[in-house]
């Protein structure tokens, strides 16, 4: 496997992400999150699992900040997330891979491009590009559909060209929501496997879904959301029917 | 810097073709505005020499007894021109006067005859003096009246002029204040609608303005492909328009110069071919950008 997504240099067990008594209210809403206070070490791959509306979004969200939270404070790698300027803010996203229900994928772009693009904006050389594009969609199984618009791509292969996106800059951590919302079983659990070996090769992966077959078959760690409260978390979790 | 200048100039170029239907309809809007800003650029101009043209031939001419001789005429000429309103003071001697009747009247033996009959030149000489201003024909009406050479006028045209520098006057002012409030009317309206298709565009990306943020891609990088598209857009409306208004310019001419013959539109159209395009250029890009700008505020949420 390639070494751009193994991410041996950092050291394994830490708190890559903590949040420390976090409330998120939106404006004329019930609490989306209430006082959550939870670590997610570097290497795990945690399952959030909860009905729609139960907060899960919101959870990473405020990784990734696109929300702020309304208490309390989110840690990434150490870094309070309040802290980062606007400026810095494409920075912190750059270490954080993110995949979505709907693939979020430029629709006037080909495969190969949508990936490069995430290397483009980050000032990669073009050489490099070249190189770990192709690559990394090798990886995801899309090797020969690199010319493709998303368009052209099943919701499957859509899906892999967001995680090979999400990989290509190799981020500390990936963070998909719902990835498998959109897609028939196989391709589930393809994408699921794909989720698993990115996780072996030691980059924290964060999984949003309510899909009980999937979250079974990751058979890791597993936290359940109740309306924006934490219900449940264990180590080695089965998805709950609440 | 200039990677990323490169790659967003690129993007730009691509998002263009690649966004067929869209762009079309956004160039085809400004093309719209850009055409309505060059037809009163035009007609503007053209109207300005039209009235050039007229205002050339109002003057006031100063006609001198017969026994005053050249040289005092020729004193009272450079009198006149030490002024500032004067534009121009010219000399036509009573032989040159006789020529200029004889020449006017070259087809009417009638009166060729009676001048034969006549014997000595019985024309005067005078001064036609031009002013730079239409409005200030009054001012050296008056002068002329009361200068120290008045003994010597057999008259002053200038009543007759009158009338007609008057109503030039009302003239020119009303075509320019009706042809700058229609101008900025259409101009506006135009802005306006090309400011909306550009909005829209950018509402069709707002989807892709948020997958480039989450990709980690900075406000700056992903405003200079939508800057680019804006000068792209910009061009290209402005080389279209200069087509239509080539094509239109060759329609009206001959219908224009008929009845107004000093007004060439066609070579208005080449003698400012430069500025014309330069001007459309440079409004369309200010316009693609500007309008991308402010329509991407909201997405980026800055």
């Amino acid at each position: 496997m390639v070494k751009e997504i193994e991410n041996e240099n950092v050291e394994h067990g830490f708190a890559m992400i903590k949040f420390d008594g976090v409330s998120k209210v939106y404006k004329g809403n019930f609490p989306a999150l209430e006082s959550i206070d939870l670590e997610i070490n570097n290497g795990e791959f945690i399952s959030i699992v909860g009905q729609s509306g139960s907060g899960k979004s919101t959870m990473l969200k405020l990784i990734y900040a696109e929300e702020m939270p309304t208490a309390g404070e989110v840690y990434f790698d150490g870094k309070p997330l309040s802290r980062i300027s606007k400026r810095k803010l494409p920075f912190h996203r750059r270490a954080i891979g993110t995949v979505f229900q709907d693939f979020k994928l430029l629709p006037r772009k080909t495969a190969f491009e949508n990936v490069a693009y995430a290397l483009e904006v980050a000032g990669a050389p073009n050489l490099e590009i070249e190189e770990n594009v192709p690559q990394i969609l090798d990886i995801v199984g899309l090797g020969d559909k690199m010319e493709k618009y998303p368009h052209q791509l099943s919701g499957g292969e859509q899906q892999k060209v967001a995680i090979a996106r999400a990989l290509v800059h190799t981020p500390m951590v990936i963070i998909a929501d719902e990835p498998t919302g959109n897609l028939d079983p196989v391709s589930s659990l393809e994408i699921v496997q794909l989720l698993i070996r990115i996780n072996e090769l030691g980059t924290t992966v964060i999984l949003a879904s309510h899909d009980k077959d999937i979250v079974n078959k990751v058979n890791k760690r597993v936290l359940a959301l109740d309306k924006g409260r934490i219900i449940s978390d264990n180590a080695k979790g089965k998805y709950k029917i609440f | 810097m200039f990677l990323a200048i490169g790659r967003t100039s690129k993007e730009a170029v691509q998002n263009f073709f690649r966004n067929g239907w869209l762009s079309i309809a956004t160039v085809s809007i400004m093309i719209l505005f850009l055409y309505v800003l060059s037809v009163f650029v035009v007609i503007g101009f053209s109207a300005n020499n039209i009235l050039r043209n007229v205002e050339d031939k109002v003057n006031i001419t100063i006609y001198f007894k017969p026994e005053v001789d050249e040289n005092a005429i020729l004193d009272i000429k450079s009198n006149l021109e030490g002024f500032n309103e004067v534009k121009s003071v010219d000399y036509i001697s009573k032989n040159q006067a006789l020529d200029d009747f004889k020449a006017n009247n070259s087809d009417d033996p009638i009166i060729l005859q009676s001048l034969d009959e006549i014997g000595s030149n019985p024309l005067l000489a005078s001064l036609v003096v031009k002013a730079n201003n239409p409005n200030q024909y009054q001012l050296i009406a008056d002068y002329v009246g009361k200068a120290y050479f008045s003994d010597e006028v057999s008259r002053v045209n200038y009543g007759k002029n009158k009338e007609v520098i008057d109503k030039l006057n009302s003239i020119i002012a009303t075509i320019r204040r009706i042809g700058i409030s229609l101008g900025l009317f259409f101009g506006l309206v135009s802005l306006l609608i090309s400011f909306n298709a550009i909005r829209i565009t950018i509402y069709t990306h707002r989807q892709e303005v948020e997958i480039m943020r989450l990709v980690g891609a900075s406000n700056t990088y992903i405003r200079l492909p939508f800057i680019f598209e804006g000068v792209i857009y910009g061009i290209v409306s402005a080389f279209i328009s200069m087509l239509i208004l080539f094509i239109s310019v060759k329609f009206v001419t001959p219908y224009i110069s008929t009845t107004v013959p000093s007004a060439n539109l066609a070579s208005f159209y080449w003698g400012n071919f430069g500025w014309l395009l330069f001007g459309q250029v440079i409004f369309g890009s200010l316009l693609g950008v500007v309008g991308s700008l402010i329509a991407m505020r909201k997405y980026l949420q800055v």
